[in-house]
């Protein structure tokens, strides 16, 4: 029902990700809500977050695609860019969004943001801290974090 | 003698010093430089520190022939194998131990790296029947040693470089100079005995042509010592007299080719080793060629005839000339005229021909010089006797006797290098030319008649001649026998009965025709309307759903497809298997239109060439379009050999014709002159009168004058392009944008036509001071807008963005993934809809890319084209622009005689405009453009042929380029000027050609006092200065100037 004033934009968008999936993400629209997003990101190989299975959700508010969707980490992550929140630091989030970017691309920048965490442009303080004095420690940590909490079980 | 000769005692000696790392060849230099030394020699083994260590691992392929024990030392007569590093001790080795020779020796060459040795020792009588005795020679080899010695009938080893050009790390300066020059030369081969190690090299001559071929085992060498000098010094002279043996596999499957490959040549090459080394060898054919490369140079032909020096200068200037500008104008720009094309190619004088009359099966008169023409093919298909040529040696190839006891016969290609044991008959050879009758005389026709005359299936060449009783037909049939007869003889005659190739693998098929999409349908009509139903079977092979099944293609006797469909069918691989065109062998293929596949390196020149077929036949009017080059790609098709070699045609006809050497010229019209016919409409007939007697043709120029509103918007224009013109002469870079002048040009030509056609294409910024007069312009007409002009962006740069957004997916805005609304194009080449862009951006003046976040204003966006090219309304802006009126003018006087006429136009957005008046002023009109597919192509022709009401046809001048025959008009509109008068001319013939039986009526629209005006004097000029030569420099300057000449 709520799929009728749903722009056609959004409802394309969603038939596309179920129809060709990106690898390792895979993102389901809420039954009661079409703007609600269930996603889930498989840790990137060769990441420390490999074989983790980490839930994110994705909310698309009023005035999608002139405003970014919102995005958090459900599963608890180790990295310096999510805080404890599971709340992400990534521009196209904020200001670097443009309406040319869709669920796909946002999800595609953050399973690259696992890869490629930035400690200097830090959300989480004391992990970017830990990752720069002592990065093998920290992606140690993330490893760990990533069996405990993100190992699909 | 007594220091020279490395014991293996002495060997055995150092070796268990310096260890097993040490080839015993770098032992055997160690101990030659040392003079037998041993302390020595281990002396220069260690202090050389680079010297390489023994390769453990085999040095090339091995060969593991079962190796028969032989006591009978030197058994030249049979095979050998090459032995290599690492083979174990092999009964060749034991043999040479048992001879008392240094079998180590041997060895220890083998053993070095860049070199491998032929072993005489390892002969095998299993493998003997694969070398074939060729021949003995003499050769004078010569000493690279001192104060050794030989003694004739020494047995001695060839020692090949292994690769060419092998960069093999210096073996140390301690080691002989003899090892450092192998590495460095490695063109040169050395011999030497068992017994005393190198001698010396072989002469040069010699080692060229067994290098390539010793090193692809085609060729196997034996060598004894004939004569030497007691005590040798270095460059004495020693006799060898050597045997040398070919090996038969290279006769196998593909061989031929595998062979040309192991030259090393490329296709530039005419160097060939085996046809030198039979030379070397002193064998003579006992059949020679009757063509061969030296009577081509050996032919002197007399220099400087003037007429042709100045045709030299038109190719050439052609040639040079070519500015790298995308489109099809320069093209065209750059064809050659006709005049100077019969000059180069010669034009026929028919009146020699005899006459031959058409079977009654084709239901149309053949006109006398037509019937010369069904003469003259009939000859030249037939070629010699069936029989006779099964049984004749191809003129480029040479027949040889080997020693061989066998008695085998080796046929070379003088030509190409190429060698067979099948007997190259002159069958191999073209049958079938050049048909290049000028444009209009009916060469379809003639083939029509040539298909009913003569027509049969391929290979088998069981013709069925037409029941016609004709003095030919006996002829004809005679000339045809069963192929098995054929191969028969053939066979007997290079008595290779075993090894002869099986070819009729592929099925036996008709008449294929290969011609222009544009051009399918006429030549079904033309069969369908000139042929008795039944006598020729016909399928059109077009299309998806067309059948690939070879048996279906084959029913029919004349299949008709397209250059392109060859050119698919080509691309696939195995098309053997997978059916198609090249699984079938033709009776006959013919190119209609055959300058498609001029320029030699195309997808669709390869593919016409490599079908299969007994008979082969070029249509064209223009065999040369720009360049002389253009023929060297029919000559290939059509199997005029030599010329179907590059590396022959570059060096005897293209280089000497490109470096103003006149015998390129002169040998290309002897090439040609038995293989083409060629006549023209000013050809004469034997009582000299014209052979083809047409309504006479009117030309005539209507010059228009614009109007006051259209002044103003064309000077505005012509300012514009002046500044941006005259900016590139400052910088002295015209040539370097001569894309953008000819844009300049484009712009003032259609302005020229209509100024809406410019209205709609100009950029925002540039031409935003034409709007006022665009605004005027408008006013002028009866329904004056209300509206702005809307401007629009630069067209060139439109398409390059839609052109890749049509690669890529279909078009979608990223914003609304929907197809464009209203698209708009970001000056970083981004498309979305204006209005997708403009929400995206906070104010509403500029904002980002939502692509690339590059910052661009609302000002820089460009307006996509819409469906409707012209961004206003021109149905209710519509004004008439000078020339439509005069346009306008002309039909309505023609209107009572319903004559039909012809409306051309370079530019189709004119012809859209052309619309708009003709629907209001009632005039009903058909068009014909590049848009069409060939169906409607043939709906649109049939309806303006048939349909009395249809008056007018609107056509693209390119659409118009080739084949179509538009005889039921009797007038042409030419809109706008063309470049080259040859383009405008050649589209006139379309309704001044056989068939017309009206007084034609020509006329060419220009525009006084505008660029139009100025094109026509530059045609003059370019004329003029086609008939001269110039340099490059010249020609440089010369088109700078007529590019000014533009700008005045």
């Amino acid at each position: 029902m709520a799929s009728s004033n749903l722009p056609r934009r959004i409802i394309k968008e969603t038939q596309r990700l179920l129809s060709e999936p990106a690898p390792g993400i895979s993102a389901s629209p809420s039954e009661d809500n079409m703007r609600y997003f269930n996603v889930m990101i498989l840790g990137p190989t060769q990441s420390p977050y490999e074989g983790g299975v980490f839930k994110l959700e994705l909310f698309l508010p009023e005035e999608y695609p002139m405003a970014a969707p919102k995005v958090r980490f459900l599963t608890k992550i180790y990295h310096p860019n999510i805080d404890k929140l599971g709340r992400i630091c990534l521009d196209i989030l904020k200001d670097k969004w443009s309406p040319a970017l869709q669920i796909r691309t946002v999800l595609l920048s953050i399973q690259a943001l696992l890869s490629a965490p930035n400690p200097d442009d830090p959300l989480s303080e004391n992990i970017a801290k830990h990752w720069k004095t002592s990065e093998a420690e920290a992606v140690e940590t993330a490893k760990e974090w990533t069996r405990l909490y993100a190992s699909g079980a | 003698m007594r220091n020279n000769k490395i014991a293996g005692q002495q060997l055995s000696i150092v070796r268990s010093i310096v260890g097993a790392e040490y080839t015993d060849m770098d032992i055997v230099r160690a101990l030659h430089l040392a003079n037998n030394d041993v302390t020595a020699a281990i002396n220069i083994i260690f202090d050389t520190p680079k010297l390489k260590l023994i390769e453990r691992a085999s040095v090339g392929t091995q060969r593991n022939s079962p190796v028969s024990h032989r006591s009978s030392s030197f058994d030249a007569g049979t095979g050998g194998g090459v032995v290599m590093a690492s083979s174990k001790p092999t009964a060749a080795e034991d043999k040479n131990r048992s001879l008392g020779s240094e079998a180590n020796v041997a060895d220890s060459v083998s053993n070095s790296r860049d070199c491998f040795a032929e072993d005489v020792g390892a002969h095998s009588s299993s493998t003997a029947s694969d070398w074939w005795f060729v021949g003995c020679g003499e050769m004078a080899g010569l000493s690279t040693s001192k104060g050794r010695s030989m003694n004739p009938g020494d047995q001695v080893l060839f020692n090949f470089p292994l690769k060419t050009g092998a960069t093999t790390p210096s073996p140390g300066k301690g080691f002989g100079r003899g090892r450092q020059a192998a590495a460095t030369c490695s063109e040169i081969v050395r011999f030497y005995t068992k017994e005393t190690g190198e001698i010396g090299r072989i002469p040069n001559e010699w080692a060229r042509c067994l290098l390539p071929l010793v090193r692809d085992k085609k060729v196997r060498i034996d060598g004894h010592c004939k004569y030497a000098p007691n005590k040798l010094s270095i460059m004495d002279t020693i006799l060898l007299s050597v045997r040398v043996f070919i090996n038969s596999s290279m006769f196998r499957k593909h061989n031929q080719v595998s062979l040309k490959d192991a030259t090393n040549s490329t296709d530039e090459s005419v160097f060939h080793p085996l046809p030198t080394l039979f030379r070397l060898l002193g064998l003579s054919p006992f059949k020679k060629a009757e063509f061969t490369p030296g009577d081509l140079y050996s032919k002197k032909r007399p220099f400087n005839e003037k007429e042709n020096a100045s045709l030299q200068a038109t190719l050439l200037h052609i040639k040079s000339n070519r500015p790298s500008v995308n489109d099809d104008e320069t093209d065209n720009e750059d064809s050659i005229s006709e005049t100077d094309l019969d000059k180069i190619v010669g034009v026929g004088s028919c009146s020699e021909l005899e006459e031959m009359d058409p079977p009654c099966s084709l239901q149309c008169e053949l006109r006398p010089y037509q019937k010369q023409a069904l003469h003259w093919m009939i000859q030249l298909e037939r070629g010699r006797p069936m029989d006779e040529a099964a049984t004749t040696l191809h003129p480029c190839w040479e027949a040889y006797h080997l020693a061989d006891e066998r008695e085998l016969v080796i046929y070379l290609n003088v030509f190409s290098g190429e060698a067979t044991i099948e007997f190259p008959s002159t069958l191999q050879m073209a049958r079938g030319g050049i048909l290049a009758d000028a444009m209009g005389l009916g060469k379809t026709i003639m083939t029509i008649a040539l298909l009913l005359v003569h027509s049969g299936t391929g290979g088998s060449s069981s013709s069925q001649l037409m029941d016609q009783p004709l003095s030919e037909s006996g002829e004809v049939n005679d000339t045809v026998q069963n192929s098995s007869n054929v191969s028969k003889k053939a066979s007997k005659f290079s008595g290779f009965e075993k090894l002869r190739k099986q070819r009729n693998t592929l099925t036996s098929g008709g008449s294929l025709i290969i011609c222009p999409m544009t051009l399918l349908g006429q030549w079904k009509a033309e069969i369908e309307t000139h042929v008795q139903p039944g006598s020729l079977s016909l399928y059109v092979h077009y299309g998806q759903s067309r059948l690939k099944d070879a048996k279906t293609l084959v029913q029919s006797d004349v299949v008709i497809t397209t250059y392109g469909i060859v050119a698919s069918e080509f691309s696939i691989e195995n098309a053997e298997d997978n059916g198609g065109l090249f699984s079938i062998r033709w009776f006959r293929v013919v190119l209609d239109e055959a300058h498609t596949i001029k320029s030699s390196k195309s997808q669709i020149s390869m593919a016409v060439s490599a079908l299969v077929a007994d008979r082969r036949w070029c249509l064209t009017g223009t065999p040369i379009q720009n360049n002389l080059e253009d023929i060297y790609s029919l000559l290939r098709f059509l199997r005029i050999e030599p010329w179907g070699h590059w590396a022959w045609w570059n060096k005897l006809v293209q280089k000497p014709f490109e470096e103003g050497d006149e015998r390129g010229l002169k040998l290309v019209q002897s090439i040609l002159k038995p293989i083409m016919l060629r006549r023209t409409k000013h050809s004469m007939d034997q009582d000299g009168k014209p052979i083809i007697v047409l309504p006479p043709a009117e030309v005539r120029i209507i010059y228009c004058e614009l109007t006051e509103a259209e002044k103003d918007f064309y000077e505005a224009l012509f300012k514009r392009s002046k500044v941006k013109f005259d900016q590139f002469i400052e910088q002295g870079r015209v040539l370097h944008n001569y894309a953008s002048i000819l844009e300049l040009l484009l712009r003032l030509r259609q302005c020229c036509d209509h100024p809406f056609l410019v209205m709609s294409r100009g950029d925002t910024q540039e031409y935003s001071d034409l709007n006022k007069l665009a605004k005027r312009f408008l006013k002028g007409s009866h329904n004056a807008p209300e509206g702005e002009a809307k401007v629009a962006p630069s067209r060139a740069y439109i398409q390059e963005v839609v052109e890749e957004l049509r690669k890529g997916e279909q078009g979608e805005c990223p914003i609304c993934l929907e197809a464009f609304e209203d698209a708009v194009l970001t000056p970083c080449a981004h498309c979305l809809c204006r209005e997708c862009l403009l929400a995206s951006w906070r104010n509403s003046n500029s904002g980002l890319c939502p692509v690339c976040r590059k910052t661009i204003s609302r000002q820089d966006l460009l307006t996509a084209p819409r469906e409707s090219r012209f961004q206003m309304d021109i149905e209710k802006n519509w004004v008439e622009s000078c020339k439509v009126t005069a346009l306008l003018h002309e039909l309505e006087n023609l209107r009572s005689s319903s004559s039909k006429s012809i409306v051309f136009s370079q530019w189709t957005a004119f012809l859209d405009l052309l619309q708009i008046p003709f629907t209001r002023n009632n005039i009903s009109f058909v068009r014909l453009d590049g848009t069409l597919n060939q169906q409607q192509r043939e709906k649109v022709l049939k309806r303006f042929s048939e349909d009395s009401n249809i008056l007018v046809l609107l056509m693209s001048l390119k659409a118009g380029g080739v084949g179509i025959n538009l005889t039921a008009a009797s007038n042409a509109f030419v809109m706008d000027p063309w470049w080259n008068p040859a383009v405008e001319e050649q589209a006139v013939m379309r309704i001044h050609r056989i068939g017309q039986t009206k007084n034609v009526a020509i006329k060419r629209f220009i525009v006084k006092g505008t660029v139009e005006e100025r094109m026509e004097a530059v045609q003059a000029r370019k004329q003029r200065m086609i008939s001269g030569a110039l340099t490059d420099q010249e020609v440089r300057t010369a088109r700078i100037e007529e590019l000014k000449m533009l700008f005045t």
